[in-house]
């Protein structure tokens, strides 16, 4: 929990940490002029690319009220939850810029040349140049890491950058097991990483205020008497109060809240969408590096950490939260000489009271959460996630004995028949956990799980879609695969399809039949063009073994509405050969 | 997992957003503007509506305990609460509320008024102080009552601030079968009197109450009124916070019947102190706090509290700002224990306080309530899934019996069945079956599953599929052990309770555009599960013929005969009964035969009950 160094749990050496600060400090200064700034460096086996933020409102918000869309599905692909198909979402203006970025600059060709170098790549950014870093790893790590291209992972270090993507998009990273390359410094009392957390109507002033603040060239370049101006008193004060409903909602979640006003409620107001990814390290602005890695507990931080405790009311303050913006350089110099640094992995024993802990260690950790200014509420906050952390681990446990699933092979006789319900029945279960975000981030990428998932549906789903057209369901409700095909066999197809980096429904050989039934009670002259795929596939899926050669018997169904076929159709067809004449 | 306490967290969710604000605001307005009705006022998505806090009372009885039942006071009004099950107390509100709420929804402007509200906004908050409150449950009520279930339409929220008692348990329960308790949410000051009047036996002194605090919210809005502003003695004071100190007290520990008072709260209210607040559904919980937290106060704060929302919700939006310091000593490490702890502390009660540990006991009691249900329907659900193999094994049972070569069907191979293992083996499973839906159903009675939980589908499709299935046994095993000869016929003697109960679900459940196609196949199972009780009945009646001599008895026995025929004849038609109803040797083709041939016998009198033919809307 303590005495460890930042380079050891980041796995990024210090003074490239400060490097990174340094250049991304630097490029927020040349905006516009430049979109970021890449020093070449021949002797160097590192290659840090820098991008600039910016204060428009327009490269902050897109519209009202949060300005969130999906993600770009085809140049992200690994940006939702796999099963349920949930397509992350991203800042738009942000996501914008990026692509701008792409298009526009050398940054595509720089990278290159530095992959081509074999170089370490880490993508940095102060302010809102830190989503522009958090962006381009994500794309490196699509386009160089995830296909195999390129092995050494690139890191994004931000400092008080904002939030940019929502809980989708922090459970995907997490899945792909890239959490832990991107790292975010956040000043204890930054209030710009908490500013996604309010809807535009409230921020825009605050927006112009920190540009007019912070900006070098701006008269009132650190000058300006913040602490007295009412209108950043309102930008605080509105950030603070969405903040606070964003933690509160999250924490009484954590908490299993039953009350059914919380859903109620949740419908009539509007709460952000964003939630912090990867790991996070707070400064305590006395030398403390506190490090945290669980999503909900920083969210939580973001909020807490920002509450005021009465002898702070003043204007000193206000005008500090701004100000704590722009120190990062200095703050972190002299956080990384220190080394003080605190990472809270286990958030279910944090101390409650201020003033506890006899032994060391707990007494480290207290005097840090007091450095953050949190109070018991807050703590008590922090173990609810850390309790949901653990309990996600122990569902997985205690869904661990696939030795019941080992022997689902052979399945004619009765009981074979039964265990295969009671089998159906124990993934019914994991997939309503998954669709509760119940389990690790990681389950849906298990190996074991994504293999026992396709023998099960390869040899269960045939049984089912034959008794599903063998009681004609299909009248009563409609085509097996729109209307009854269960989560079991959904969502284990995408599991597949997402680890082989296939296309979504490219896979679907345990279908097969409810296509075959389908096309079955239709006239050849309306799925002419469905026939023709599902003989390509067929063909395809035979070849690789993938379906059985028990298809092409002279008794079954598929065979013997192959031959009813038009024999001008039959004559050009792919699988003639295989089915003979 | 270890429990958290949430009811602070929540109440502090709450007061984040702009709801509780926005509500006050015009709630305030609404109270010193002398509005006559309500005040309307849209902010961004949300359209607020306001009742004022005095009103103008007339013959309304307000200050008296009377309450009437709201399906027969305003009959047609609120839809939703008419019918209601037998042995249970029917839906009951104060009748001087009622009556003024009425007195609005009859005038043009309200009716006006709230159809364009309907259709131009997405969501609607009603909100009041006092009997304005009141009157915003009233209208939030009928609102959800009137609006129509399946489409999306307005979503509708109610808060209130120190609004009377409005309703008895009944309404309370019918609010949480509907699913509605999530919208209703009352802010009740720390002392605040109002809430917790109707809790007392009349007194004397209550309309000298309510008058006092019409003069002083006039004296809002006028010097004038100020001027005549009406006095409570001091004595008034006492007796009253006694009167009302006591009559809680009786009623957070249950006494009799007979001195329980007739009101109980719905939804969830919001306690807001000094220190904080926190939010609850728990019923019998928060009739404990209400007594509780009085018991902390005094005569004068029981009365003032109900003008000072103005600072408690002035508060309660600006607490987020400030870290929530606690003082109540430092050694508590249970997180269970703290977040008791930091609760308590926010309703103002203090560890030194006498009224502690109740405090303490009740805050537990409705957190372990709230955790067993949602723990009872997991643990439930796979419960189902571990049954469904079972029901299974009857489902192949009956595939094998429909299939088999004597042509017997499913109803009559059972009832008829020699001693084989597959017969006991489904035998089990019918028990094993029944013992589970039992348990079901007596943890519903007892309150131990969600408030909804009859109309999660899940389950209604879960019972209606076992009931299709497996009533058909139980009839067979029926008639099978003779139990007819001794108890009478199985649909009017021997059903168990458990069917009429899954027939109530089914009946309820929200429908959809489905299952109105005709069939082109016989279905999976017979759609009336009480198919073959009627079937022997009527192998009965026939048997009887042959043996009664009384013509007029003799015509009644036919004549059920011929409304069955016909009927079994429909389900046919309709393909709505499962092929093992008209397997060659079933039961049903039994009565085919034996009917024909009594027929046949019966040629001397042709067709003197074809008169009945047109009344086969007497078999369901």
């Amino acid at each position: 929990m303590m005495g460890e160094r930042v380079g050891d749990i980041t796995g990024l050496r210090e003074e490239l940490i400060l490097k990174s600060c340094k250049l991304a400090i630097k490029a927020h200064e040349k905006f516009p002029g430049k979109l970021y700034i890449y020093e070449k460096n021949r002797g160097s086996t590192e290659a840090v690319f820098a991008f600039a933020g910016s204060w428009l409102v327009d490269h902050w918000y897109s519209r009202k009220p949060f300005g969130e869309t999906k993600v770009d599905a085809s140049k992200f692909p690994s940006l939702r939850s796999i099963g349920r198909d949930e397509i992350a979402l991203v800042n738009e203006a942000f996501s914008t810029r990026f692509e701008q970025l792409l298009i526009k600059s050398t940054l595509a060709s720089e990278v290159e040349k530095a992959v081509s170098d074999r170089k370490q790549v880490v993508f940095t950014g102060h302010s809102s140049g830190g989503p522009m870093a958090i962006l381009a790893a994500i794309w490196f790590l699509e386009k160089y890491v995830r296909p195999n291209i390129y092995q050494m992972h690139p890191y994004s270090v931000t400092f008080g950058s904002p939030l940019v993507g929502n809980r989708i998009f922090s459970h995907a990273l997490r899945r792909e097991n890239w959490g832990r390359y991107f790292i975010n410094f956040v000043m204890r009392q930054d209030i710009v990483p908490r500013i996604m957390l309010a809807p535009i109507s409230s921020t825009e002033e605050g927006l112009k205020l920190m540009h007019d603040f912070t900006s070098p060239k701006s008269q009132s370049f650190q000058h300006v008497p913040i602490g007295n101006s009412a209108a950043a008193s309102a930008f605080f004060l509105s950030v603070m109060r969405n903040a606070s409903s964003v933690a509160s909602h999250a924490a009484c979640n954590l908490m299993g809240c039953t009350n059914l006003l919380l859903e109620t409620v949740s419908s009539f107001i509007e709460l952000s969408p964003y939630r912090p990814l990867g790991t996070y390290i707070f400064c305590t602005g006395n030398g403390k590096l506190v490090v945290l890695d669980n999503p909900d507990a920083v969210l939580l931080l973001l909020f807490y950490c920002l509450q005021l405790s009465p002898e702070e009311q003043n204007a000193e303050f206000l005008h500090g939260i701004f100000r704590a913006h722009l120190v990062y350089e200095s703050e972190l110099q002299e956080s990384l000489n220190m080394q003080n640094v605190i990472y809270i992995e286990n958030l279910i024993d944090i101390p409650l009271s201020s003033d506890a802990g006899t032994n060391y260690a707990a007494a480290t950790v207290n005097s840090a959460l007091n450095d953050l200014g949190l109070s018991m509420k807050a703590r008590l906050c922090l173990r609810a996630a850390g309790e949901l952390e653990k309990q996600k681990l122990e569902n997985q446990r205690r869904i661990g004995y696939y030795d019941a699933f080992r022997n689902q092979r052979d399945a004619n006789d009765f009981n074979a028949n039964v265990k295969r319900l009671e089998l159906a029945g124990i993934w019914d279960e994991i997939m309503e956990m998954i669709k509760r975000y119940e389990l690790p981030d990681g389950f849906e990428c298990r190996k074991e799980w994504i293999e026992l998932g396709t023998i099960f549906g390869r040899l269960v789903e045939p049984l089912n879609i034959a008794n599903y057209y063998g009681h004609l369901k299909n009248e009563d409700t409609g085509p097996y695969m729109v209307k009854a095909r269960p989560k079991r066999y959904r969502y284990t197809q995408r599991w597949r399809e997402h680890a082989a980096m296939r296309h979504i429904g490219s896979s679907s050989e345990t279908t097969f039949w409810a296509e075959v039934e389908e096309l079955r009670t239709k006239p050849y002259s309306e799925v002419k063009d469905k026939v023709l795929r599902l003989e390509e596939q067929t063909f395809a899926w035979i070849r690789d073994g993938i379906l059985g050669k028990d298809v092409l018997l002279d008794e079954s169904t598929f065979t013997k509405w192959w031959r009813a076929l038009p024999v001008r159709h039959k004559s050009g067809s792919c699988i003639a050969s295989y089915l003979g004449n | 997992m270890e429990a958290f306490e949430s009811s602070e967290m929540l109440a502090t969710f709450l007061a984040s957003t702009p709801l509780l604000e926005e509500s006050w605001k015009l709630c305030h307005h609404a109270n010193t503007a002398l509005v006559q009705n309500f005040v309307v006022n849209r902010v961004g998505e949300v359209t607020y509506v306001a009742f004022p806090a005095v009103q103008n009372i007339g013959g309304a009885n307000s200050c008296s305990r009377d309450s009437v039942a709201l399906g027969t006071a305003a009959e047609g009004v609120f839809t939703a609460f008419n019918r209601h099950d037998e042995g249970e107390e029917p839906v009951m509100v104060h009748a001087g509320l009622l009556q003024l709420f009425l007195a609005l929804y009859n005038t043009q402007i309200f009716r006006d008024k709230m159809s364009e509200l309907v259709n131009e906004s997405k969501s609607l908050v009603f909100t009041g102080h006092s009997v304005g409150g009141a009157i915003a449950s009233l209208s939030a009520l009928w609102l959800l009552s009137s609006l129509p279930k399946t489409s999306i339409s307005t979503a509708v929220f109610c808060i209130t601030f120190g609004s009377p008692m409005l309703g008895n348990e009944s309404l309370s329960r019918a609010i949480l079968h509907e699913r509605w308790g999530g919208n209703f949410y009352h802010v009740v000051g720390q002392h605040d009197i109002v809430p917790r009047l109707l809790f007392a036996p009349s007194s004397p002194f209550i309309p000298q109450l309510h008058s006092f605090y019409q003069s002083r919210h006039l004296s809002l809005t006028t010097p004038y009124h100020a001027q005549l502003a009406v006095q409570l003695s001091n004595e008034n004071k006492t007796e009253l916070f006694h009167t009302v100190l006591a009559g809680l007290e009786g009623n957070s520990r249950g006494v009799s019947d007979l001195e329980r008072s007739p009101f109980w709260p719905f939804g969830s209210y919001m306690f807001c102190t000094d220190r904080g607040s926190i939010c609850m559904d728990n019923a019998t919980a928060i009739v404990k706090l209400l007594y509780l937290m009085l018991a902390t106060g005094s005569p004068t704060s029981c009365i003032e509290d109900h003008l000072k929302y103005n600072e408690y919700v002035g508060r309660s939006c600006l607490q987020y700002l400030m870290r929530t310091s606690f003082t109540e000593g430092s050694s508590i490490e249970s997180s269970y224990e703290a977040g008791i702890a930091l609760a308590l502390q926010s309703a103002g009660i203090n560890s030194h306080d006498p009224v502690y540990g109740l405090a303490k006991d009740s805050l537990k009691m409705a957190n372990q309530v709230g955790c067993r249900r949602n723990l009872n329907n997991a643990k439930l659900a796979v419960d189902l899934s571990k049954f469904t193999p079972l029901r299974a094994q009857i489902e192949w049972y009956k595939a094998f019996c429909d299939d088999s070569d004597d042509q017997m069907g499913y109803y009559d191979s059972f009832k008829r069945r020699s001693a084989s293992k597959r017969g006991n083996k489904v035998n089990m499973n019918r028990f094993r079956l029944a013992l589970f839906w039992d348990k079901v159903i007596e943890m519903l009675k007892t309150n131990q599953l969600p408030y909804d939980f009859h109309m999660q589908a899940k389950y209604v499709n879960g019972s209606q599929f076992y009931k299709l299935l497996v009533e058909p046994l139980e009839i067979a095993e029926y008639y099978r052990s003779g139990m007819h000869k001794k108890k009478g016929h199985y649909i009017e003697h021997g059903r168990e309770k458990r069917f009429q109960i899954f027939d109530k679900w089914w009946k309820d459940r929200k429908v959809g555009e489905e299952e109105n196609s005709p069939r082109s196949k016989f279905a999976n199972l017979t759609q009336d599960s009480c198919f073959w009780g009627r079937v022997e009945e009527a192998r009965d009646c026939i048997y009887k013929v042959a043996s009664e001599m009384d013509m007029g008895r003799r015509l009644l026995l036919l004549e059920k005969i011929e409304m069955f025929e016909q009927y079994a004849s429909r389900m046919i038609d309709r393909k709505e009964v499962s092929k093992d109803v008209i397997a060659k040797n079933s039961s049903y083709n039994l009565f085919v035969g034996e009917w024909r041939e009594l027929k046949s016998h019966l040629q001397p009198w042709p067709l003197q009950f074809t008169s009945f033919q047109d009344g086969g809307n007497m078999v369901p």
